[in-house]
């Protein structure tokens, strides 16, 4: 139970695309935080603390590159830190905001970040650089074809085609063409992923994320700045987070603690974001979700692990339509990770794309009637994952 | 701030630890912490992190490092300003009241790579990073801005240095290196003018951790006893440009002093009895002096600072190590006597872009 309860009263995203040659890194962040500040009506004089959310800096080329945009998001002389944890950074980073805001010592918030992935020619060569020098390196490990190795376990449990992941492609680009912000958009069907470049079997061209930049940037604010100054919030009624082992052979198998292939670090930290939210029965309580999703095969295990259907069943009802907008569950109406990834501040853009559905902000993309939205991010080697409650009503 | 030191741990200090891979350092010092706190892992419903990838030369490196600082099936999160960021971060997270008993741990081997290439890729690309800015220049600028605005002269760095490595010789948990003469301090060469190569703190090998918990889980743990109380706590950043303004105006370490000051119910420096600076360069420690207003007869870095050991990116959380030592009275041969109240310094970025203060009290 938080001693002070907190919500997100503003929003700000750039537009996401592959590069923005119009302006330098730090005018990117500085874009989605003036966005932020107007969305919340508020001026950066009632902003108390700033959380920066940055993953690692080798694709932008510039370490520790938050300190470098500290003028231009007007945090000079404010209380200022860095969270990363690889691609589950922006969760992380909202679950830093919130705790400033809920430990009492700050009452407004700036969480916001930028990043700029195409800056490097080969982002798949710096994903290897996250690996083992001596062991893992040569083997050609990157977050593709790690993936890829999760995803032939989930086929072998499941029986999951490849046509079931491409479903969800499918989904995703449409769905984007309803947001402003989305990298990647448009009508495609099943064979124009199926015809795609292999790229890492089973994985094709077009069941893998974008490399995107831009920004993004909430404002987390105590509840009563929250009902001042903000018609809608999005209380932040639940957190949760895990570190799993980086070593996937220690996921796998008969003495594993866990399953890598059904993302069993969603099932934690959601279980205990469910728990402070009072989420009993998330398909009936939870009208649209976020996810962090990468890969074409990383929506349905995270669904399971959330409860909202059993193991193994997800993609059943992907294909029987039951996560397109207005469905069962709408899932991504963003168009999610598959369609945006500007990976230091992918998490938040989950969290600001589901807090703009509970504050009915979300344009044409917008779910009718969201009470509860949920936002999660993965990071590492899928090791790391984060659970965010966002409601329209505080508990 | 109802939030407790249950236990400390200090890896040996070392210039280069040669004989462990980084996941051990950080695996030994996690596990010493919670020894010395008498804590097991399993007990721990989070952990923070304080790290930084460049320094630790892998991408996310808290991939693999999370484990052996205790995160493995644990709420873990990263920061990658400093190891005293991260305390303020751990801080953070048990006011919230969403955790009650967790550890911060940061590292750095400073010996796997060149320090000043990562600092120069710190620069933004435009106009620092052509000039070749790097971290000895930085602080040569702000040596060179504080020297004249406060009249600090060579002769009292230097004699600043010596008293610095006096205190550190006594130190068991530093190097405890030879004591230089003033004439060898006077005579080593400039790396960046007025700053002397003799000045600046030679960066070593470390690792840190502090396990810490909340007043509420204390209430409900009645037979656990703390070590010293975290009663305040204070973090500032400053611009990155490195104009006058900026280096003379010491924004964010007074902005810190004065946060972490108010939270602990302290009007001054009168109501502490110690500090442990950040002082990477005799100019700092002179500097900093001198605009927190500490007179000369204030103890400050009775542990010898960085100079005693500098595992440049955690040395403020070393610091912060030494002052819960104090107040708690373990602090062994550099024990200041009747210590109640001490706190602790860390800053980072170019020439102390950013800096932190926490505030100890015994129990």
């Amino acid at each position: 139970m938080p001693k002070n309860r907190a919500a997100i009263i503003g929003v700000g995203e750039t537009v996401f695309r592959k590069h923005h040659p119009d302006k330098t890194y730090v005018e990117l962040a500085q874009e989605a935080a003036v966005k932020a500040l107007a969305d919340a009506g508020l001026t950066m004089d009632a902003i108390d603390a700033v959380v920066f959310s940055m993953a690692p800096t080798q694709f932008m080329g510039v370490n520790d590159a938050d300190k470098w945009a500290v003028d231009s998001i007007f945090a000079a002389g404010k209380p200022f830190l860095r969270v990363h944890t690889g691609g589950a950074t922006g969760g992380s980073a909202l679950h830093a905001g919130y705790a400033h805001v809920a430990s009492g010592m700050y009452r407004a918030v700036l969480v916001v970040g930028a990043d700029r992935i195409a800056e490097t020619p080969d982002a798949q060569h710096i994903l290897n650089l996250i690996w083992d020098r001596f062991y893992e390196h040569d083997v050609a490990l990157n977050t593709v074809t790690m993936t890829a190795l999760s995803t032939h376990r989930q086929m072998h449990f499941h029986g999951t085609t490849q046509e079931q992941f491409a479903r969800v492609v499918v989904r995703a680009r449409r769905n984007a063409m309803k947001n402003p912000h989305a990298h990647l958009k448009g009508i495609i069907t099943i064979d124009d992923v199926m015809r795609s470049p292999r790229v890492a079997w089973p994985y094709k061209l077009f069941d893998i994320c974008p490399r995107s930049s831009g920004a993004a940037a909430v404002v987390v604010a105590h509840e009563d700045i929250a009902k001042e100054v903000c018609s809608r919030p999005a209380f932040i009624n639940g957190i949760g987070a895990i570190a799993n082992t980086v070593f996937m052979g220690d996921r796998m198998g008969p003495s594993a603690d866990t399953e890598m292939s059904e993302i069993p670090e969603a099932a934690y930290a959601g279980r205990e974001a469910y728990a402070q939210a009072g989420i009993t029965d998330p398909i009936r309580q939870i009208q649209v979700v976020e996810l962090y999703d990468p890969f074409s095969s990383t929506q349905f295990p995270q669904l399971e692990s959330l409860n909202f259907c059993k193991r193994g069943e997800a993609a059943r009802l992907s294909d029987e339509g039951a996560f397109e907008p207005g469905a069962l569950l709408t899932v991504n109406p963003s168009g999610g990770t598959l369609c945006t990834n500007p990976i230091g501040v992918t998490g938040l853009v989950r969290v600001a794309d589901a807090a703009l559905q509970v504050m009915g902000k979300a344009g044409e993309a917008q779910v009718p009637g969201v009470r509860n939205a949920l936002a999660t991010a993965l990071g590492g080697s899928v090791q790391f994952a984060t659970c965010t409650v966002l409601g329209a009503d505080s508990v | 701030m109802d939030v407790h030191v249950m236990g400390v741990a200090l890896h040996p200090a070392a210039l280069r630890i040669g004989d462990k891979r980084l996941e051990e350092v950080v695996f030994d010092t996690a596990h010493d912490a919670l020894g010395n706190a008498g804590i097991s892992r399993a007990e721990l419903d989070h952990v923070t992190i304080a790290a930084c990838d460049e320094l630790d030369g892998r991408s996310i490196s808290s991939m693999l490092l999370a484990a052996p600082a205790g995160a493995y099936l644990k709420d873990e999160i990263k920061v990658t300003d400093s190891g005293m960021i991260g305390l303020c971060m751990e801080a953070l997270r048990l006011s919230s009241g969403r955790f009650d008993l967790g550890i911060v741990a940061s590292w750095n081997k400073s010996s796997k790579g060149p320090l000043e290439d990562v600092m120069r890729m710190r620069c933004e690309p435009f106009y620092t990073r052509p000039i070749g800015l790097n971290m000895t220049i930085a602080d040569g600028l702000f040596a060179q801005a504080a020297g004249e605005a406060f009249g600090i002269t060579d002769d009292e760095v230097c004699a600043t240095v010596r008293a610095g490595y006096e205190r550190a010789a006594l130190n068991p948990r530093g190097l405890c290196r030879a004591v230089p003469a003033m004439e060898e301090i006077r005579a080593s060469p400039y790396v960046a003018a007025p700053l002397r190569k003799a000045h600046q703190a030679p960066v070593t090998d470390g690792a840190v951790a502090i396990v810490l918990a909340s007043g509420r889980w204390l209430k409900k743990h009645p037979g656990a006893r703390p070590i010293a109380r975290l009663s305040g706590i204070g973090w500032r950043t400053d611009a990155y440009n490195l104009g006058n303004r900026r280096l003379t105006g010491f924004e964010s370490l007074k902005g810190s002093f004065g946060a972490a000051l108010s939270m602990c119910g302290a009007k001054g420096f009168a109501d502490l009895d110690l500090i442990e600076l950040d002082s990477q360069t005799g100019y700092h420690e002179a500097a900093f002096r001198r605009a927190l207003g500490l007179p000369k007869s204030f103890t400050v870095s009775p542990s010898g600072g960085p100079f005693a050991q500098n595992p440049y990116f955690c040395t403020g959380l070393v610091n912060a190590a030494e002052a819960i030592l104090q107040v708690s009275g373990r602090a062994g041969a550099v024990q200041v006597k009747g210590v109640r109240r001490a706190a602790a310094h860390g800053c980072h970025g170019f020439a102390q872009q950013g800096n932190a203060i926490a505030i100890f009290e015994g129990v």
